[in-house]
């Protein structure tokens, strides 16, 4: 647990700037700290609580607000099925707790580190997982109580540092060349169907479903030929 | 807090929870069976890809052209923090010279 809490802390300072900035915007909407505090330790998702917050203050309706976050948060329909693996012989309590605790980041941290180390399992998630937990918290919190007076570092190019530590995490997992394929068609899907005005989060299960469907195909394909 | 904004904090955590638990049983109902749980060993390869691409689509060339690189360390390092450090020094340094 304890190489979980410290292998994530360079993706959790990155996901204090991002959360910083969401306490800023939901103080300035007349959120108090300790609603936003109370909010990210229930919710816990970064990108549906700015967007269902922002939505919220432009209409004014809590369930077309809801339902905006939330279809960003489909996403981790398929996260979760696949800690299957990771969460299969821990206890049930740990387990629902491991998925309220998972963010993109200590998911794609644990399957990088466990494609290195296969004994890499549940108390890693966990670990990196309460270190992402509690740095989305206080980071939300603490942008609603200091409001502006540090600078927003996502404009110095920080937010392009997740999709490094992603492009890094893919490396890490990418098992062979039969992977290269799927993953092609899964990159080309998901942008063709964000350019096509598809929601993103829809467009990144469908992107996903694309490549594990090719990943079928193509070894089906590969033992035909070889008979 | 407004009465509205209860409402939104709680529909939100529960919908937010709701779905990271169908996800938990359907990913145990797709591993009782075989050729479906090769479905959730080539996910989560699947899932990171589809999550770079959306980070990437929309975004101006000097973005792609920042991704490639870190996608060349990436392959010469393979290491996590590394890249990152590399990815967003190569980003800060093309938007200030290119932008």
């Amino acid at each position: 647990m304890k190489q979980g809490f410290i292998s994530i802390l360079p993706l959790a300072a990155g996901a204090a700037a991002y959360g910083f900035v969401f306490g800023v915007i939901a103080a300035q909407l007349d959120f108090p700290w300790w609603g936003i505090a109370l909010m990210s330790a229930s919710v816990h998702a970064g990108s549906s609580q700015i967007v269902a917050v922002e939505q919220f203050a432009s209409e004014g309706f809590v369930i077309g607000a809801v339902l905006a976050g939330l279809a960003l948060n489909m996403r981790y329909l398929g996260i979760i099925a696949s800690l299957n693996s990771v969460l299969k012989e821990v206890p049930l309590l740990q387990r629902l707790f491991a998925i309220h605790i998972t963010s993109d980041e200590n998911w794609a941290l644990t399957f990088a580190k466990k494609a290195k180390d296969p004994s890499i399992g549940a108390p890693f998630l966990i670990g990196s997982g309460l270190t992402m937990f509690v740095t989305w918290i206080v980071s939300t919190t603490g942008g609603a109580l200091l409001g502006q007076s540090i600078p927003n570092l996502i404009e110095y190019g920080l937010g392009f540092a997740f999709t490094a530590a992603f492009i890094a995490m893919a490396r890490a997992m990418w098992r062979n060349k039969q992977d290269t394929l799927p993953w092609i068609i899964t990159f080309i899907v998901t942008v063709v169907l964000i350019h096509l005005s598809l929601g993103s989060a829809f467009a990144i299960i469908a992107g996903s479903i694309a490549g594990v469907i090719t990943t079928g195909l193509t070894q089906q394909i590969m033992k035909k030929v070889a008979a | 807090m407004t009465d509205a904004q209860w409402l939104l904090i709680g529909t939100l955590a529960f919908g937010a929870y709701s779905i990271r638990f169908l996800g938990l049983v359907s990913g145990q109902l797709i591993s009782e069976h075989k050729y479906l749980s090769k479905f959730l060993a080539d996910l989560p390869g699947c899932l990171i890809v589809a999550l770079i691409a959306s980070s990437l689509a929309g975004e101006n060339t000097i973005t792609w052209i920042a991704a490639a690189i870190t996608l060349a360390i990436a392959l010469m390092t393979n290491h996590v923090v590394m890249t990152m450090a590399f990815g967003f020094i190569t980003i800060f340094t093309l938007n200030h010279y290119f932008v």
